[in-house]
């Protein structure tokens, strides 16, 4: 076949351009470490490069989110746990209080102590976090949520829970609202409140009672009325919201169950004569009520068994408070597992979209350098093949 | 029958001269585009009768002609075209793919970035170095978008004036082939149709081969020696010594962009782009059409998803200073433009009424007198919209905001082609950031029951219930009704109590669960106060993992990877089709050099042929000579 002599150049010229940009190729992907250097290079790898980069970070995002979370979770739990020990000492105080060798100024003494365990709960209550925010007052998060009113302490925040997206398809609270945590405590056994009037003379003691049949409640008011007569005790029970009387007469025995309408209660001691006992459904009874209302109690003369039955209130109504409590912290540990658990699934997942990411786009050094050494000899051996066979000419030798 | 002897040897010496004259021509030529080499033909004269014996009377240079093969030569002009096509297209869509997939310079990190910085307002609502945080991540969003449609413009602008170079190049080369024309003409005139002019041939070849560089021709040899040119449909760019010529103008459909159009004489006619085919300015074309201003319109699409989703969450929440949310993000209107040629009045507006229901494609919108018809200029599928405006296709509305269409008027709308050049943040306040909700629900403390309220969420879309922060009251008559007062209708008597179902009214929806009691009060009201809602924050950063786009089918940062997934792929395609169309032209060029390039050595052994023939054809003029002394000397 014949040849032209431009053919032997130009076909020459090409096969050194290919050579040297392949050459390129492979210097550039070891000096970036990329084995991708633009989407044309593997247009199925660099989208889903892409795609693994984006869920790369957005896993990383969530684990600062679960950051965010533990924060705000373990500020609250440290704070409730405060909160925890208050109360209990608090009740083991009002315990105390109903020895009947303290006198009044032992009682006014530990009233005095209960006002300044008031006034540090309320700073508890209204615990901040780093920056300024409170931690239990709802959304509204830069308003200070308890403080004192004629009426007590009053919640001004609201039931707003803050939630964090700890992982893609789950968004915990990362907060407690004050009035779930120290406002919602139901008094009494949590369906009906027991009370001695506060103008009772006898020593009758109410107890906190039990439901023996949940399907009789009815929701209503009640008393339990007693009288005297030639020494004989008798009681009365009326429905007081329908003003019907239940039973009238009953003969009285200290410690006896009195049962109605699902109900049962007892009463211990002597009653005096036109003594009333309440039963009232339960309500929502704050723990700073409470604890002021162990004051007055306190402060107030002993008339009968006035103390007794409103320290024996008293205490019942810490408990519940105590209890809301734990339950909130018992929450607030279960999330703080959750993200624990969550946190080990992200680092796992990122570990894996690492993995995924470095096998999509990073340079393969062994397998690189070794193409890079052949481009090299390949090139050389073009270059002095070429240099050989365009010496050779007819005319050198005319 | 002596003087023969002189006049056979001259010619000999004659013959060996142009031999090495022609030899000498191919070597001086070895290098030069387009030569073909040549070769002296040679004939022997006609012999005579002398004493009964046909004698030799000698060699005659019969012509010099080019070695030549027209079917090799239209092979190369059709592989080398297909070539400069590939290559053209290859090397313009390059410039993007650079420029999209970088993982640093790319639009996704910078999405990344403004959801990470909403999931920290989300964390920390109240927090004010966290909005500024966003808001300086929600420009980057923006400058970022607009710094890539910004180098997609200047690839569109140095297309521009790639197109008028080409078109430049395509009349000077016309004007040469047409000067060619007539030289040849005249020379062939000159010469009689048997010989040739060769190197004005070669020369014609040349600037033909390089006109088709530019754009597809055909070419059609006439009698006379000259060479007529079609490109296009059949549009005669030269004939004879006449050349015609391309213009580049405005397109009449879109001002922003260049038709080619055919000047003859003093008339100008657009050419359909259709016509114009391979070569350079095809593939300017084509990638203009094919990959820039989809992939532009991708990129809109995208800018536009997130501003408008991001805006319409943002108008449903409540900013810091207790303020509904307005548009954190200006969402660009479809560009509508309209044709030069419209006779009718009408002045025609669109507007985004579905971000998820949108395309990459540009839509045109004709009136044939009576009815409105669309079509989507990516698959040229058409929708009849029947004989009133407004009518919403693909997540847009065309309205006629004035005057009226007539008959075989036409608009072009982009519904997403400006959005990412104008994307830009609307806010730069960080307090103006709707992260709360505007309205809250929460129970009475009084309650007796347990049942709880969920905070609840504003209805979409916006905007908002006018009556959104009303207070409305949800008092239980008993654990199975409830009575609703504040309700915008109000609500007449009782409605039946389920656990979990959704309650809404006024704009808002709550839920109530567990058991309530009769009596139990649940109050929804103005969200006052609210630094620590997030409520908002967290559903604007969930807009990152839904599938808001191409009708529920990708995220904003998967529909940006599909962009950059297309041009990969096209880019990587072009790539290796270009490589294999130059490896196809060097071998179809070096077939055709078999048989028409200069090779050196077979030069060299010309050199030497022609000279012993030259000295041969001398040796016999003296030897002549030598015997007319003999004879002489007698």
């Amino acid at each position: 076949m014949r040849i032209s002599s431009s053919t032997i150049f130009d076909s020459n010229v090409t096969a050194l351009n290919l050579q040297q940009a392949k050459l390129l190729q492979t210097q550039m992907q070891i000096a970036t470490g990329r084995r991708i250097l633009t989407a044309s290079d593997d247009p199925v790898g660099a989208v889903r490069a892409l795609e693994v980069g984006q869920s790369d970070a957005t896993n990383t995002q969530y684990a600062s989110n679960r950051v965010a979370a533990v924060n705000a979770l373990s500020m609250s739990e440290s704070t409730l746990q405060s909160v925890t020990s208050l109360i209990q000492d608090v009740r083991v105080a009002a315990v105390g209080a109903g020895n009947g060798s303290l006198g009044n100024s032992g009682r006014s003494a530990i009233a005095a102590d209960f006002s300044r365990r008031l006034q540090e709960l309320v700073g508890l209550a209204n615990s901040m976090d780093e920056v300024g925010n409170y931690l239990f007052a709802g959304f509204q998060s830069k308003t200070q949520p308890f403080a004192a009113t004629p009426a007590g302490v009053a919640y001004f925040g609201d039931d707003g829970q803050r939630n964090i997206q700890v992982s893609a398809s789950f968004q915990m609270a990362s907060s407690d609202s004050g009035a779930d945590v120290f406002m919602r405590a139901k008094n009494g056994n949590g369906s009906f409140f027991t009370q001695a009037a506060p103008a009772n003379m006898g020593s009758g003691l109410v107890s906190i009672g039990s439901v023996t049949n949940p399907a009789l409640l009815t929701g209503n008011s009640y008393t339990v009325s007693f009288s005297v007569v030639a020494g004989i005790t008798t009681y009365d029970i009326t429905n007081s919201t329908t003003a019907t009387v239940i039973s009238a007469g009953n003969p009285y025995v200290s410690g006896q169950a009195i049962n109605f309408d699902g109900m049962q209660i007892d009463i211990k001691g002597a009653p005096a004569n036109g003594d009333v006992f309440t039963v009232v459904p339960s309500v929502n009874e704050s723990v700073f009520k409470t604890i002021s209302d162990l004051v007055d109690a306190l402060n107030a003369p002993v008339v009968g068994a006035n103390l007794a039955n409103s320290l024996s209130h008293g205490i019942n109504n810490l408990d519940n408070a105590l209890n809301n409590v734990l339950n909130t912290r018992a929450s607030l540990g279960l999330r703080l597992n959750q993200i624990d658990a969550l946190q080990v699934t992200g680092e796992d997942l990122g570990m894996n979209f690492k993995q995924t990411l470095s096998a999509l786009q990073d340079v393969d050094y062994n397998k690189s350098i070794s193409d890079l050494t052949l481009q090299k000899t390949v090139l050389q051996a073009a270059q002095q093949s070429f240099v050989k066979v365009s010496d050779l000419s007819l005319f050198n030798y005319l | 029958m002596g003087s023969n002897l002189f006049t056979s040897a001259l010619s000999g010496m004659n013959a060996a001269q142009y031999g090495l004259v022609t030899t000498q021509h191919n070597i001086a030529n070895a290098a030069t585009p387009g030569y073909t080499r040549q070769e002296v033909l040679l004939g022997a004269r006609n012999p005579q009768l002398y004493g009964g014996a046909f004698l030799g009377q000698g060699v005659d240079i019969v012509g010099v002609r080019r070695i030549y093969d027209q079917f090799l030569n239209t092979q190369v002009l059709q592989e080398q075209n297909q070539a400069s096509y590939l290559s053209s297209y290859y090397s313009a869509i390059k410039q993007i793919d650079n420029l999209v997939a970088d993982p640093v310079a790319g639009a996704s990190p910078a999405i990344q970035d403004f959801f990470n910085a909403m999931n920290g307002v989300a964390n920390a609502p109240e927090s004010i170095p966290a909005r500024q945080t966003l808001l300086s991540s929600a420009q980057f969003v923006a400058n970022r978008f607009q710094a890539i449609d910004q180098r997609l413009t200047e690839v569109a602008n140095s297309l521009n004036s790639q197109i008028s170079g080409s078109v430049n190049n395509i009349n000077s080369y016309a004007q040469q082939i047409a000067v060619l024309n007539g030289n040849i003409k005249r020379a062939t005139a000159a010469a009689g149709q048997a010989q040739q002019p060769n190197d004005l041939l070669d020369q014609r070849d040349q600037l033909v081969s390089q006109l088709n560089k530019e754009i597809k021709v055909s070419v059609q040899q006439d009698a006379n020696g000259t060479l007529s040119v079609f490109v296009g449909s059949g549009q005669a760019l030269v004939l004879d010594d006449q050349a015609m010529s391309l213009r580049v103008i405005q397109s009449t459909t879109d001002p922003s962009r260049v038709d080619i159009a055919y000047k003859s004489g003093n008339n100008i006619i657009p050419l359909q782009q259709s016509s114009i085919q391979g070569g350079n300015l095809g593939a300017y074309f084509a990638f203009r059409d094919q990959s820039l201003e989809p992939e532009r319109n991708a990129l809109g699409r995208v800018a536009l998803g997130l501003a408008a989703s991001v805006n319409q969450q943002n108008q449903l929440g409540q900013d810091l200073k207790g303020v509904l949310g307005g548009n954190l993000f200006n969402a660009a209107a479809p560009r509508v433009d309209q044709n030069a040629n419209n006779t009718g009045t009408a002045t025609v507006s669109a507007s985004i009424v579905n971000v998820s229901a949108l395309t990459t494609s540009d839509y045109q919108l004709k009136f044939d007198g009576t009815n409105y018809s669309m079509v989507r200029l990516s698959d040229n599928a058409v929708t009849n919209l029947g004989p009133a405006l407004p009518q919403t296709v693909d997540g847009f509305t065309v309205s006629l905001s004035a005057g009226a269409m007539a008959a075989g008027d036409s608009f072009l709308i982009r519904p997403v082609a400006n959005a990412a050049r104008d994307l830009a943040v609307m806010v730069n306040d960080p307090a103006r950031i709707a992260a709360a909700a505007p309205m809250r629900a929460s129970a009475a403390l009084t309650n007796a029951g347990t049942a709880k309220i969920s905070s609840g969420t504003v209805n979409a879309p916006p905007p908002a219930n006018v009556n959104l922060q009303a207070a409305v009251n949800i008092t239980f008559t008993s654990s199975t009704t409830f009575t609703v007062l504040g309700a915008v209708p109000a609500v007449a008597g009782p409605v039946a109590y389920t656990p979990g179902q959704d309650i809404s009214y006024n704009g808002w929806t709550v839920q109530i669960t567990g058991t309530p009691a009769a009596g139990d009060v649940f109050n929804v009201t103005t969200n006052s106060n609210a630094a620590g809602d997030n409520r908002n924050a967290l559903l604007m950063a969930g807009l990152q993992t839904q599938n808001l786009l191409a009708n529920g089918t990708a995220s904003f940062q998967g529909a940006y990877g599909q962009l950059v997934g297309e041009v990969g792929a096209k880019t990587h395609e072009l790539d290796i089709t270009s490589q294999a169309q130059n490896n196809m032209v060097a071998q179809t060029v070096a077939s055709q050099q078999a048989v028409s390039g200069v090779n050196l050595d077979e030069e060299a052994a010309n050199l030497l042929r022609f000279q012993r023939a030259y000295q041969a054809a001398a040796k016999a003029m003296q030897i002549a000579n030598t015997m007319f002394d003999a004879l002489l000397s007698l």
